[in-house]
């Protein structure tokens, strides 16, 4: 369904001379293709040949009539455009017209101007459709790609842990090695874990896309929701030599927003921060308010995220393909799953980085004096409290 | 000498099973993590027969190096080793790449679904190499 280069065609089919004339000498001066026959079984041989964007056809005309020239032209292509004139202009013949298809209908006599309004419109009309169109095939296409990629993505680890048990079943016979067979089961464990990571992420990611994860919009102090991932990673952090400080305000970090969406999300950054980290590295998360807008950073002294790969960053199932990231596990979710949850929550997310030497995350979050809360929340009954207490 | 087969795959979890498998049968076993890698591997070792994978996360993918074995003069001399695809999903290329003529420069010897069913891996590549030897001798 692709378009001719240049102006766009416009077929008149009328057997009155002067009609069809002056007509196709308006559409030229549009800047149109005009093209001109003088009854229905040439008009639709012209139409076959040159596929014009519309068709404007007079009704009552010798021969192949008007009603069926519209259905002809639309079996040539659906979305041609039809535009009726009709010399006796009664409802019904046009309404008639309508249902067999046309797009409208210019009654006899009409103006330069009506004729140009209507075709204007119409060409648009067509515009929208085949670009509605064009985007229908883009989005199965997309769809296609991703159920494969998915279905790869879920069958790769599978497939390891069959192939270790498989082959440990079958050598098994020709005796075995002890050392191998237990690094091969803790492979299996791993990629099993794998597995259920990425199940993990992708049923969040369902729940954010259909709206369900972000369930509430309640008061959360942030310093205490970051302090408490914190604590849960430090031993391992230490263990891989990696120092986690915070340098987050007391008190004051308050967002309006739901608290396992909002642990979630700087779980992921943090994580990410510790997994991206070299040894001896640090991950400082900081934060500040200021004119109704809570800002933490997160940031790491690890490998760095290298400036051709920023733009996909937080794209679904996007994982750098360099070296060093690639030996760390991951689903390629987390930062698709975060910058989801920022949107929802009315803020924004955003990286810095120098390849090398660290990335800083930063989320901004709208603080939660200003998010106006819903009517009929359970904190009407407090704020009117308050205006009592005035 | 011990036949060589050449594995190039991103997964090392299946690259130390089948490269396992393999060597308790006699097999020489190559490993190559990228297309990229891979095809080097093929120039400097020349192996008897290679099992590729179709999809991994590096930059040359599975059917380029199909294409670039089966293909192009600068390969020819290794035009005639075996090589057989694998993947974890079962799309054919005549699906993914509709065109007949396109399929017909990316075609190899074969294909293998993930995880490989052994009895069947092992009959092939004894096939495989056991023909390569015939026509190398």
């Amino acid at each position: 369904m692709t378009e001719p280069p240049g102006p766009e065609t416009v077929v008149v089919i009328d057997d009155d001379y002067a009609m069809r004339l002056s007509c196709a000498k308006i559409l030229t001066k549009m800047g149109l293709r005009a093209e001109a026959f003088e009854d229905g079984a040439r008009g639709l041989e012209g139409v076959a040949i040159s596929r014009p964007a519309m068709v404007i056809v007079d009704l009552k005309m010798p021969g192949v009539s008007g009603m069926e020239v519209i259905t002809r032209v639309h079996e040539i292509d659906p979305h041609m455009v039809i535009v009726v004139i009709t010399g006796y202009a009664t409802i019904d013949t046009a309404v008639q017209a309508m249902k067999c298809g046309a797009y409208d209908f210019l009654p006899k006599p009409f103006s330069p101007d009506e004729l140009r309004m209507i075709v204007n419109r119409g060409l648009e009309r067509r515009r929208l459709t085949l670009e509605a169109q064009r985007h229908e095939i883009e989005q199965s296409m997309l769809k296609r790609r991703f159920v494969t990629f998915v279905s790869h993505q879920l069958r790769t680890p599978l497939a390891a842990v069959h192939q270790y048990l498989d082959v440990l079943k079958h050598v098994d016979a020709a005796g075995d090695d002890p050392a191998r067979r237990q690094e091969w089961l803790g492979r299996c464990l791993a990629r099993i874990d794998e597995l259920q990571n990425l199940i993990a992420d992708w049923l969040t990611l369902a729940r954010v896309e259909g709206g369900t994860l972000v369930k509430e919009r309640v008061k959360v102090e942030l310093g205490r929701v970051i302090a408490g991932i914190l604590k849960t990673y430090q031993d391992s952090a230490a263990a891989e030599g990696i120092s986690l400080e915070s340098h987050l305000p007391e008190d004051c970090l308050f967002v309006g927003g739901d608290r396992n969406c909002l642990t979630v999300l700087f779980d992921n950054l943090i994580t990410n921060a510790i997994k991206y980290n070299k040894p001896g590295g640090t991950v400082m998360v900081s934060g500040s308010e200021s004119r109704g807008e809570v800002v933490v950073a997160v940031a790491d002294t690890g490998i760095g995220i290298p400036e051709k790969y920023r733009p996909f960053l937080f794209d679904e199932f996007f994982r750098i393909k360099e070296d060093g990231a690639k030996k760390t596990g991951g689903t390629g979710l987390g930062l698709h799953i975060s910058k989801k949850i920022v949107s929802e929550m009315g803020g924004a997310i955003e990286v810095d980085s120098v390849a090398g030497a660290g990335s800083t995350f930063w989320v901004r979050l709208p603080a939660w004096r200003a998010v106006p809360e819903p009517a009929g929340s359970p904190n009407d009954a407090q704020r009117e409290a308050n205006i009592d207490r005035r | 000498m011990s036949p060589k087969v050449l594995l190039i795959d991103d997964d090392s979890d299946f690259r130390a099973a089948v490269r396992s498998l393999l060597e308790s049968h006699g097999y020489e076993v190559l490993e190559a993590a990228s297309g990229h890698d891979g095809l080097r591997m093929v120039v400097e070792r020349k192996p008897d027969a290679i099992l590729l994978d179709i999809m991994m996360e590096t930059t040359v993918e599975g059917y380029g190096i199909t294409h670039s074995l089966k293909h192009l003069d600068e390969y020819a001399e290794f035009r005639s080793i075996p090589l057989f695809m694998t993947s974890s999903i079962e799309e054919s290329p005549d699906e993914r790449f509709p065109m007949s003529a396109e399929v017909e420069l990316i075609r190899p010897d074969g294909y293998l679904s993930k995880p490989l069913d052994i009895p069947k891996l092992l009959r092939l590549l004894e096939k495989a190499v056991g023909a390569g030897r015939t026509t190398t001798a």
